[in-house]
């Protein structure tokens, strides 16, 4: 095993463990919020160890950069989603778990469907 | 050390803008072909078809971008990258979660547009925040932990990308 062979190993290993987080996270944290935190930082992260070992053997360098390109979209795609998911949730009145004072949902944009207070739904 | 945008009489589809535009699309295509040769002929015109599109649809504005500003915000990116993605998995492994969630609201101080939903999206990636709704001026955000200093990060986030962007502080 060549040392640049042994660095991509050790780059995939902790890319994988922080998707074992992101997972854990995912199913540990208490509201919808809290799981958004562990999907878009520890996913993210590890993502981002795994492209960098992928992109160590890469046959050239051109193919390299074409799997560490991968990241920022990904990055892009799950800032933006991240971002409709969570306003989404508090348009819809759902209050983060142990929050102490919460603000108030915002106002839905023109046109929006009713606030359904958390209760009511199924 | 500034990629200007075109500001030329000849309007949005000037020279400049066109050069620079189709030299980052050749770059790319390089990299999609994985560096063959024998790809260049549809590649050629790939790049044209998207150097023309890009420019249509987004044409250059009198905005500017910083180059050293740009390199900032990547290092700052990368780093709190990490940091964040380390402090949700310490969080997520240990047997006491020890969080302290919160809704809370930041002023924002960045003009309305491509700042603010950078802005936004960064801060969705970053340690500890994940935005919720922008209302006006304000930014509501949910943190895991609401002793961390919150604001003030939101502070160091939009000073990097006015930096960036060379908006005026």
């Amino acid at each position: 095993m060549t040392p640049l062979e042994a660095l991509s190993a050790l780059l995939l290993l902790a890319g994988a463990a922080f998707y074992l987080a992101g997972t854990v996270g995912l199913l540990r944290f208490p509201d919808v919020y809290a799981r958004l935190h562990a999907l878009t930082k520890a996913d993210n992260l590890g993502l981002g160890l795994i492209a960098l070992g992928l992109a160590l053997q890469a046959e050239n360098p051109a193919a390299g950069l074409k799997i560490l390109l991968v990241w920022p979209l990904v990055l892009v795609a799950s800032a933006a989603v991240s971002f409709a998911i969570a306003r989404r949730a508090h348009e819809l009145g759902i209050l983060p778990a142990g929050a102490e004072s919460p603000a108030p949902p915002a106002p839905p944009p023109e046109g929006e469907a009713r606030i359904m207070p958390p209760g009511d739904r199924a | 050390m500034h990629a200007r945008s075109d500001r030329s009489p000849s309007g949005r589809f000037g020279l400049r803008g066109f050069l620079q535009r189709g030299a980052l699309f050749t770059a790319l295509w390089w990299v999609l072909a994985e560096g063959r040769a024998d790809a260049w002929g549809i590649g050629a015109v790939s790049v044209l078809l998207a150097t023309a599109a890009s420019l249509a649809l987004a044409p250059p504005g009198p905005g500017r971008l910083s180059a050293i500003g740009l390199l900032g915000f990547a290092a700052f990116f990368l780093a709190q990258s990490a940091l964040g993605g380390i402090q949700v998995a310490a969080r997520a492994f240990r047997p006491r979660m020890d969080l302290a969630p919160a809704l809370v609201e930041v002023p924002i101080t960045l003009p309305d547009g491509a700042a603010r939903i950078l802005l936004v999206n960064t801060l969705n990636l970053l340690p500890g925040t994940v935005s919720v709704g922008l209302r006006g001026d304000r930014l509501c955000m949910h943190v895991l932990d609401d002793r961390l200093p919150v604001a003030a990060e939101v502070r160091q986030v939009e000073a990097r990308i006015a930096r960036m962007l060379e908006l005026p502080a």
